[in-house]
């Protein structure tokens, strides 16, 4: 493999032990899938769940991060909104995990955090607070569904990444050249192909389930969507991209006419064949929905919005449904969101109304590490209403199929917070 | 019986074979704190992995599989080595930050030619597996 000049003097210890043990982690990964060289890395998603102990070694005598790095979802659900988060009964001291980091609270993280720079913005959405990665930029990315949206939406180079690697990536500004890092790799091998049904009439949670079923089909492959409308906006694209790793690991997606290295079939396949053709109808999603609607009861103690965390348009929405109307007492509603995106929500009055309603505020995350997964039985919190198929998935599994879910859209969640009733058929 | 391979991760060792003919994940299939098997199959559920050689098809699952691996290392508790059919990157970190000696690739099948209990010797450096039949 070839090892530049500048990469020599990091192997050999001349920045630091932290960037020895990095650049030394890397190239071992890059061998391991017979890469020729290491890329230039640009941007880092500094996943929290990187032990305490493992972030020390890995950047022991680094300076900056040499990469644009952000930070995601919090380890605190309390962090954003300490006296809602109290109401609804989340622990002063709750840290996701505390486990992990050998007992070290978040605020010993953070100092390391700001020594490298590292943008404390602590959400999933990198992309929603301006860590945007342009086409063909190498990144690494933690947390599956932002970096399968930067690898599909806006054409960025990084693979299914694991947390030591971030870290790694963002000391070094170097990343493996394997993997989706090689355009010859990102070619699409699975065709999803809708079957009798009108996309102008379907909504996020038809999206949502639609696309966790393609995940289940295309596995670890890459996915291309076929017959997509022109119109799908940013916030329907999260719906479909933030499933696909749920039920499968795929890395990367294609929408033909619509991301950009998918202008055609043939482009985005690379002139060859698929290897899988599947086509998707009302069977397909609804089998998709049957596996995410668990519960046993139509009265909802939780629901839950912010999987992956909102954006100001989701926020808008949610407020909007929400003004001067108050969620039942039975309920607790609890909101993922970048604080960056809360301070906008704030200064445009989202965030009273919602307050108002009986909204609570998080930056940590409300799905797969959602407080009331281990919180829930004690709390009597039984059935969960979800307009997001990850935040089902995860839920669902994480809290032990303790917490039962009702899936649908974003109104019928709001619907069920101010009535604590599923009334969606 | 001596079978070529390709080092992954770096490193010589040996231990008793633990034989899983589908893909691993160190958070869900696996016990950080006991270094208990989490997958439910009547051959493997229950096992300890601690110091046995793993051979499993790839890596799957979260990528918080490394972290479950690092903490584990730390406590003495992870597998002595993995021999798998092909490599996926969060089960190779794993193996790096969690100190398993690691290859893939053997020319021969290992669910062929190794058995659960069976005794091998993984030499990573140079991707040689070494084994001793039960």
């Amino acid at each position: 493999m070839f090892i530049s000049d500048e990469e020599k003097k990091m192997l050999n210890g001349e920045e630091g032990p932290g960037i020895q043990r990095s650049i030394q982690m890397l190239v071992t990964l890059a061998e391991a899938f017979d890469a020729d060289r290491l890329s230039i890395a640009k941007r880092v998603h500094i996943h929290c769940a990187v032990p305490y102990d493992m972030l020390v070694e890995l950047t022991e005598g680094a300076k900056q991060s040499k990469a644009y790095a952000t930070t995601h979802a919090h380890f605190d659900p309390n962090a954003l909104d300490p006296e809602g988060c109290k109401r609804i009964g989340i622990p002063e001291v709750y840290d996701n995990y505390e486990y992990i980091h050998a007992g070290m609270p978040p605020s010993k993280l953070e100092e390391i955090y700001r020594r490298l720079g590292y943008f404390l913005t602590y959400t999933c959405t990198p992309f929603f607070i301006g860590n945007i990665a342009a086409q063909g930029e190498v990144i690494s990315y933690g947390g599956t569904s932002g970096s399968v949206i930067a690898n599909s939406l806006y054409g960025a180079y990084g693979n299914r990444d694991s947390i030591p690697v971030n870290v790694a990536t963002s000391v070094t500004g170097r990343f493996p050249h394997a993997g989706y890092a090689v355009k010859e790799n990102r070619y699409a091998q699975v065709l999803i192909e809708p079957e009798g049904l009108d996309f102008n009439n379907f909504t996020n949670q038809d999206y949502g389930a639609y696309a966790y079923y393609a995940g289940g089909v295309a596995q670890n492959k890459v996915l291309a969507f076929n017959e997509f409308p022109e119109s799908l906006t940013l916030e329907q694209f999260r719906f479909i991209a933030s499933p696909l790793t749920a039920l499968g690991s795929v890395g990367l997606c294609h929408v033909i006419g619509i991301t950009p290295e998918a202008p055609s079939l043939e482009v985005a396949f690379g002139s060859r064949k698929p290897q899988i053709t599947a086509k998707v109808g009302k069977a397909e999603v609804k089998q998709a929905m049957d596996l995410l609607n668990t519960a046993d009861s139509d009265d909802v103690d939780l629901v839950t919005f912010g999987c992956p965390h909102c954006s100001i348009i989701e926020i808008r929405d949610i407020a909007m449904l929400l003004e001067g109307k108050k969620a039942s007492s039975n309920v607790r509603l609890l909101i993922g969101v970048a604080k960056a995106i809360y301070d906008l929500a704030e200064q445009m009055g989202y965030v009273d109304i919602i307050k108002k309603a009986g909204g609570v505020f998080t930056s940590c995350c409300v799905g797969s590490q959602n407080p009331f997964n281990l919180l829930g039985p004690d709390l009597r919190v039984r059935t969960a209403a979800v307009d997001s198929v990850r935040a089902a998935h995860y839920m669902s599994r994480n809290s032990l199929d303790k917490i039962k879910i009702c899936y649908g859209n974003t109104d019928q969640c709001v619907d069920a917070a101010i009535t604590g009733k599923w009334r969606a058929k | 019986m001596k079978v070529k391979a390709h080092k992954v991760n770096p490193g010589k060792t040996e231990g008793e074979a633990m034989v899983h003919e589908g893909a691993f994940s160190f958070l869900g299939d696996f016990d950080l704190v006991t270094g208990d098997c989490l997958i439910r199959t009547p051959e493997l559920d229950g096992k300890n992995m601690t110091g046995k050689v793993l051979v499993c098809t790839t890596g799957r699952g979260s990528s918080r599989g490394p972290v479950s691996a690092y903490r584990a290392g730390k406590n003495g508790k992870n597998p002595a080595a993995i021999i798998c059919l092909e490599a996926e990157p969060v089960l190779v970190v794993s193996a790096i930050v969690g100190k398993v000696p690691m290859v893939d690739k053997p020319e021969k099948n290992p669910f062929e030619v190794i058995k659960t209990g069976d005794w091998v010797k993984v030499d990573a450096d140079n991707g040689i597996i070494e084994i001793t039949k039960k």
